[in-house]
């Protein structure tokens, strides 16, 4: 029998009992949505990550920190000798802040054409031309100037003295506007503390309105680097000078990054420094994220298990069924090869259909959920994707349940290969 | 296997003619032990092409397992079946499947057809096994079905048609792919004897016309009496043999090892 011909009979035996066929392809539906959906959340998710790392930076960049030395936070053990130079740097969430002699230690390592610093200063309020002080609970960095997204106006400016800032739009109101462009031009004044809690205000021009993206940059008011520098200067008034011209972490560009990603690590990592790209930043939580996702598809390939058991039922059935037209066709010369390919071609058949139908379903199913929850109750959070469709993934799950069905099939199919013509006829 | 056992002095076949089918001490045993059951006991037979015979026996004369080794549907216990005088019995599966689909031809009692499809569909089953085109399908079903004119009821399902006119499709089924031999089991056993007549009419017009080999498996004495040769058998043995009326040489009753041993 000719392969097309046996892949069409195999269809017209499939819907012969349409009511057995449908039930059984049921329980793979179930399974093939349910795989669709877990895999898709994965890809979605993923791909927010992704979105938020594109707004981070470059894939040319190193993030860059001094390592900690480990020993200071454990219980008991030997102390540590103590380093005037290390203690005189400061530290900052535990880790030792850079100094301007290790930025320079930095920028001599070998591919690295160009280390940027930011400083993370922290106003106490700003306030308005109108008097009224607000919190500034998020401060942005000079760092962000390149990737904000603009409501109204422009970025501060990258070089100079311009003493200037970018506000959120959530706070036109506050700073006494109804659209973005009200408060442009405004003068606003940035107050901080110094070490002894000493308050001093730096005033500032409103240059631009930004818009909140995937990464976070604009969420907070987003300063140039000479207003940076002032509030810097502010805050670490009185401090010895060492203390004063300290990096919490730099960026480093390196030139050729997929070749000597390894070798600047090495080498930074030598000298003590912890050396990390961005992708290394994210990677524990796509770690995560993939991790989660393979639990949710392996409850989905449970329920493709207990599905296989379905198709195991309904062509033994069959086998039963059709013993007696089995016996015919062997006995018109029909090899117990072809016999077999024909039963575990139905086996593929169900589920072909269970995995288009689960398949179909669950993309619906998922880019609707997914425009109504980022939309609706997680509208709140920026550039957020539940659902992706990612077809290569899709193809992979009708293949893997076209596989699983066919291998279902062999056990009823090798039964129907093994009847003895005589006796399938005799069969009642 | 020689001819040189060949039938002399019967009138049907021509002297020196090919034996299509033959076998040589065939013997069938099923079960072992205690429920050992011999169902043949050592049959020499030849086929001669263009010949046909009628196997005639009680229940558990051994008849029907003799047609399914001739049909090489079964494997012997022991023995050969041979075609065109070439051993076939030890061929692979595959090859035998082979045979069966291009050299044989098989009407049931029961019509064993599928009741979801048409009686073309019905008809061009051994060519889909052979894995003949659609279109040579069809036109090769279609002729056959004209024949035996049936060629209106084509489109119709199988269900659709009276017991006689199911008959005359499996008869269409087993000469579509024009075989060499047609075996018949039984095939108006479940006919009236109006249609059975019909049918034995169709049968043995084509054995006169195209010559086909016919053997039938039948307890119905008119029917074995319309064929050229009668074998008669009793307890795995064939009793006697004869042809056109005159009884065909020794060959084939050669006494097993026990005679006339009743068995168990």
């Amino acid at each position: 029998m000719k392969a097309l011909d046996l892949a069409g009979t195999a269809v017209t035996n499939t819907l012969r009992s349409k009511l057995r066929t449908f039930l059984t392809v049921i329980a793979i539906v179930i399974g093939a949505f349910t795989l669709t959906l877990t895999s898709g959340l994965g890809t979605g998710i993923n791909k927010y990550v992704d979105t938020m790392v594109e707004g981070f930076g470059a894939p040319d960049e190193l993030t860059v920190s001094k390592q900690a030395d480990g020993v200071s936070t454990v219980a008991g053990g030997e102390p540590t000798e103590y380093d005037p130079d290390a203690a005189a740097s400061g530290e900052m969430f535990g880790l030792p802040l850079l100094t301007q002699e290790d930025l320079d230690a930095i920028r001599a390592t070998e591919h690295v054409t160009d280390v940027e610093t930011a400083r993370l200063v922290e106003p106490d309020y700003i306030e308005g031309e109108d008097g009224r002080k607000w919190e500034v609970p998020l401060m942005g960095s000079s760092f962000e100037i390149d990737m904000l997204s603009l409501a109204a106006g422009r970025a501060p400016a990258a070089e100079g003295d311009a003493l200037e800032v970018t506000v959120p739009a959530d706070w036109v109101e506050s700073l006494g506007g109804v659209a973005p462009d009200d408060v442009l031009g405004q003068e606003v004044t940035l107050v901080a503390s110094d070490p002894l809690g000493a308050q001093s205000g730096v005033d500032a021009i409103v240059v631009g309105v930004t818009e909140q993206v995937a990464s976070g940059s604009g969420s907070g008011p987003v300063p140039s680097p000479e207003l940076e520098q002032r509030l810097h200067d502010v805050t670490t008034q009185g401090l010895p000078e060492e203390q004063r011209n300290t990096y919490f972490q730099a960026t480093v560009t390196v030139e050729g990054m997929p070749e000597n990603e390894a070798a600047v690590k090495a080498a930074l990592g030598e000298q003590g420094y912890q050396a990390q790209t961005l992708e290394d930043q994210l990677g524990v939580i796509r770690g995560i994220i993939d991790a989660v996702t393979w639990v949710l598809n392996g409850f989905a390939l449970i329920a493709l298990l207990a599905a296989s058991f379905g198709i195991i039922n309904t062509l033994l059935m069959a086998v039963q069924e059709r013993t007696r037209e089995i016996g015919l066709m062997k006995a018109l010369g029909m090899t117990g090869g072809k016999i077999f390919g024909l039963f575990s071609l139905e086996a593929v058949v169900i589920g072909l259909l269970g995995s288009l139908i689960g398949v179909g379903l669950g993309v619906a199913v998922g880019l609707v959920a997914n425009q109504v929850l980022t939309q609706g109750v997680l509208s709140g959070v920026t550039g957020l994707v539940l659902f992706a469709v990612n077809p290569w993934a899709l193809l992979l799950i009708i293949g893997l349940i076209v596989a699983i069905a066919f291998l279902a099939g062999t056990l009823p199919a090798a039964r129907a290969a093994r009847k003895d013509p005589i006796e399938a006829l005799r069969h009642e | 296997m020689s001819t040189a056992v060949a039938t002399p002095g019967v009138a049907e076949v021509p002297p020196g003619a090919e034996p299509v089918l033959e076998t040589e001490n065939l013997v069938k045993v099923y079960g072992r032990g205690a429920s050992r059951f011999d169902a043949l006991k050592g049959i020499t037979l030849q086929i001669q092409r263009g010949e046909s015979l009628a196997v005639v026996g009680k229940s558990g004369s051994g008849k029907s397992t003799l047609m399914h080794l001739l049909a090489l549907l079964d494997q012997p216990s022991a023995g050969v079946v041979a075609m065109d005088g070439r051993p076939v019995s030890q061929l692979k599966a595959a090859e035998i499947s082979q045979l069966r689909n291009e050299r044989f031809g098989f009407v049931f009692q029961q019509f064993f057809l599928n009741p979801n499809q048409t009686v073309l569909e019905n008809t061009v089953l051994p060519l889909k096994i052979a894995g003949v085109g659609r279109a040579e399908r069809t036109r090769r079903g279609m002729a056959v079905l004209e024949r035996l004119e049936l060629a209106d009821k084509a489109k119709n399902k199988a269900t659709d048609l009276s017991g006689g006119q199911k008959q005359r499709v499996c008869i269409a089924r087993a000469l579509v792919n024009e075989p060499t031999v047609l075996f018949a089991d039984e095939p108006t056993g479940n006919l009236d004897s109006a249609t059975s007549a019909a049918v034995e009419d169709i049968l043995f017009g084509l054995h006169r016309e195209e010559g086909i080999t016919l053997v039938v498996v039948t307890h119905d004495d008119d029917l074995a009496a319309r064929c050229g040769r009668r074998l008669e058998m009793q307890d795995g043995r064939i009793v006697s043999d004869e042809r056109a009326g005159s009884l065909v040489g020794a060959s084939s009753a050669a006494p097993g090892p026990t005679g006339t041993e009743a068995r168990a």
